[in-house]
């Protein structure tokens, strides 16, 4: 029988960054469980990350799950460097079938300079085609079957212009797979559906959530550890530090 | 005819003048506003004074929301929709109308800005409403959009604040310490199952902007050095920073951007550079007054309207005026003055020159939809000119001059009619005492000038 996916990509790049990671897949782990959905982890690159970075990789989705004989319904992909609350809602629920995603709150220094960049350099035959406060975050997306083509697509997309997206990349820092994202499901019409912040709370510094209390852990549900600055880091403590916390502050096991 | 309506929030507090660095901000704000509503044919009517004058029991957000609708009443406006936006903000020139997207449902958008401050004030209030609060449907309420069906709702908020005012106050100022009306005004909207469109595009409250980093720019392109929420954004609030520091960004930001605001504002530049002013011309205002002015009634308001100048000394505001008002009556007593105004004003057609003793004669002036008082500056003077074209006008707007002139004679002739209730402050105009520059060397003590009885 179809169920749920809740795909986790989390490889081992040798520098350590991925080993809080663990307490993301635990938390994903037991919330799957709940929710009667399958956890699958993606932990084996399909090329080097000189050819294709991981963050590309990975829109390998539905073929991987394929080749692994493993049904699915409708898929979320998930960045590892999130914890999800226990008491999550199920959001394969609110989906209404579409491609799901959550707008990026944050900085929109680097918001609008990814919009404009790319547009400058990879998609100026057209207007932008949507707004900031409409500028999705690539770390929380649900797909589904009707998306295979779509996924198809954006990796031929990636192929066919690898040089420029390698040298945006690493010209500008304002994302990688996320802003070509952005300007491709705009393209491609496809139909879009926005869950609010909660299910992907990025920049949690930035909304002073991110504190010893774990006051994020009491107005949302999936908590990203991404764009917290150096100086908190070193002040607050780091990734490391805040996954562990939140995953024994909710989980105890 | 039903308009929809901005009802603007624009209380000058006394109290608060410190916290919040004065209160010029008010005026670049309300400009925007004012432009906006213009362009999109909708009616601005501006909240400044409170109903309630006990601004420590009844705050003036808590006014702004359980007033709005007996305000508008009071005041026979016949609204469609209403929009409640504090003055902490602006609007793009250009910015899309927000009317046209409401499906008439009540509008708000979410607050999440700083979520610790919202969250600690949710459970600040959870007792007293007894209540679980959706915190994804909290909102700012510093811009909402509603229509009559919401009235009864409004009405029951009211109701809920007399009836609670002193729990609400000590909540407010002793143990929550976190906001005034928002947070209890958004328990009342999910207690009262209000149907709550989130939707409107967040460019419509770009609110706390530093935090979000909306005062940057491309640093990296450089194509365009525009901060990006004059960009992007639709509404701006100058919020979530040292609340002294308001008036000088917005200041800023309203000099950068002003000229989008009137179409003829290129004209009105041109206007004031065939003129004299304070800083090099004895006997008339300053350059900032002439453009307050005419930013007023440069429009299509008051494009029939007429205009009576008391005092036209040598003309440089006479010719000034006459670009704004279909026609301008100009009163003065000495003919050198008469002559060389008359030859200032060369060329302008539609000014009539009047020499006459205002203070030893019977009125036989005509009646105009606004007067400008620049006369005598002595106290019974000035008193006479108010009590003069009040009684024999019906309901003018009025314009003084030299509002702050020392010792304060005229300020305190217009005080005494605000004070009785012939006058009714609109705005303060013209420079500030530390801005002004008098080619007398004069050193005003308050600002330059006044409108009064603009009408709503």
């Amino acid at each position: 029988m179809k169920k749920n996916v809740v795909f986790i990509p989390c490889i081992d790049d040798g520098d350590g960054r991925n080993s809080p990671y663990q307490y993301s897949v635990k938390s994903w782990k037991h919330w799957c469980k709940k929710n009667d959905c399958e956890l699958v982890v993606f932990d084996q690159l399909m090329c080097p990350t000189s050819e294709m970075k991981i963050t590309w990789q990975r829109y390998h989705v539905l073929e991987i799950l394929e080749n692994s004989d493993i049904e699915y319904d409708q898929v979320l992909m998930i960045d590892a460097d999130t914890i999800v609350h226990p008491d999550t809602p199920n959001f394969f629920k609110m989906t209404e079938n579409k491609l799901t995603v959550v707008h990026n709150e944050g900085c929109y220094d680097w918001i609008i300079r990814s919009m404009e960049n790319y547009h400058k350099h990879m998609f100026n035959d057209a207007p932008i085609p949507f707004k900031f406060w409409e500028y999705i975050n690539t770390g929380f997306l649900i797909f589904n079957e009707s998306h295979k083509q779509f996924l198809r697509d954006f990796i031929a997309f990636y192929s066919a212009n690898k040089d420029l997206i390698i040298n945006l990349q690493s010209t500008f820092h304002v994302g990688t797979c996320q802003p070509v994202f952005n300007y491709f499901t705009r393209r491609t019409g496809t139909d879009l559906k926005f869950l609010p912040y909660e299910y992907n709370m990025c920049d949690l510094p930035r909304k002073e959530i991110l504190d010893e209390e774990l006051t994020m852990t009491n107005v949302g549900y999936i908590y990203h550890y991404n764009a917290i600055p150096k100086e908190f880091k070193e002040r607050f403590g780091n990734v490391d530090y805040w996954m562990k916390k939140t995953y024994e502050h909710l989980y105890n096991d | 005819m039903k308009k929809n309506v901005v009802w603007w929030v624009g209380v000058n507090n006394p109290n608060h003048s410190e916290k919040f660095g004065g209160y010029e901000y008010l005026e670049y704000s309300r400009k925007s506003w004012e432009h906006w509503c213009k362009e999109n044919n909708c009616k601005f009517v501006a909240f400044t004074e409170p109903v309630e004058k006990d601004l420590i029991k009844f705050r003036v957000n808590w006014q702004k929301a359980i007033f709005v609708f007996d305000e508008l009443e009071r005041r026979g406006i016949d609204y469609d929709q209403i929009c409640l936006v504090d003055s902490s903000s602006m609007i793009k020139w250009n910015a899309p109308n927000f009317f046209e997207m409401t499906d008439r449902k009540f509008c708000g958008l979410r607050d999440t800005d700083n979520m610790k401050w919202t969250y600690q004030s949710i459970k600040g209030y959870e007792n007293f409403f007894d209540f679980k609060l959706d915190t994804t449907k909290y909102i700012n309420s510093g811009f909402i959009v509603f229509n009559e069906s919401h009235k009864e709702f409004f009405k029951s908020f009211k109701d809920l604040y007399y009836d609670n005012v002193d729990t609400f106050v000590d909540l407010q100022d002793n143990i929550v310490k976190k906001g005034t009306e928002q947070t209890p005004f958004n328990y009342w909207l999910q207690k009262e199952g209000v149907d709550v469109k989130l939707d409107l595009p967040m460019g419509f409250k770009l609110t706390h902007m530093h935090r979000r980093s909306f005062f940057a720019y491309n640093w990296q392109l450089k194509d365009d050095m525009n901060p990006y929420f004059l960009k992007w954004g639709y509404i701006w609030f100058f919020n979530g920073f040292a609340k002294d520091q308001r008036s000088q960004v917005m200041k800023d930001v309203w000099e950068s951007v002003k000229n989008n605001y009137c179409s003829n504002y290129s004209n009105i530049d041109d206007l004031l550079d065939t003129v004299e002013h304070k800083d090099t011309a004895k006997y008339t205002t300053s350059r900032k007054f002439k453009r307050d002015v005419l930013e007023t009634f440069y429009n299509d308001e008051y494009k029939d309207a007429t205009l009576l100048e008391l005092g036209t000394s040598q003309g440089q505001s006479t010719r000034m005026l006459s670009h704004a008002f279909k026609h301008v009556y100009t009163v003065e007593w000495d003919d050198w003055n008469i002559d060389q105004a008359k030859l200032r004003c060369k060329g302008r057609e539609n000014i009539t020159f009047i020499k006459a003793d205002l203070y030893g004669a019977e009125w036989s002036l005509p009646k105009t939809d606004v007067v400008f008082i620049d006369a005598s500056h002595q106290y019974q003077h000035v008193l006479l000119d108010i009590e003069n074209v009040a009684k024999h006008m019906d309901d003018p707007v009025y314009i003084f001059d030299d509002y702050g002139l020392p010792p304060g004679e005229v300020r305190k002739a217009i005080l005494e009619k605000i004070n009785d209730g012939t006058l009714k402050l609109s705005k303060l105009i013209g420079e500030t005492p530390d801005q002004l520059v008098s080619a007398a060397g004069t050193k005003f003590i308050d600002q330059e000038g006044i409108i009064c009885n603009l009408k709503e």
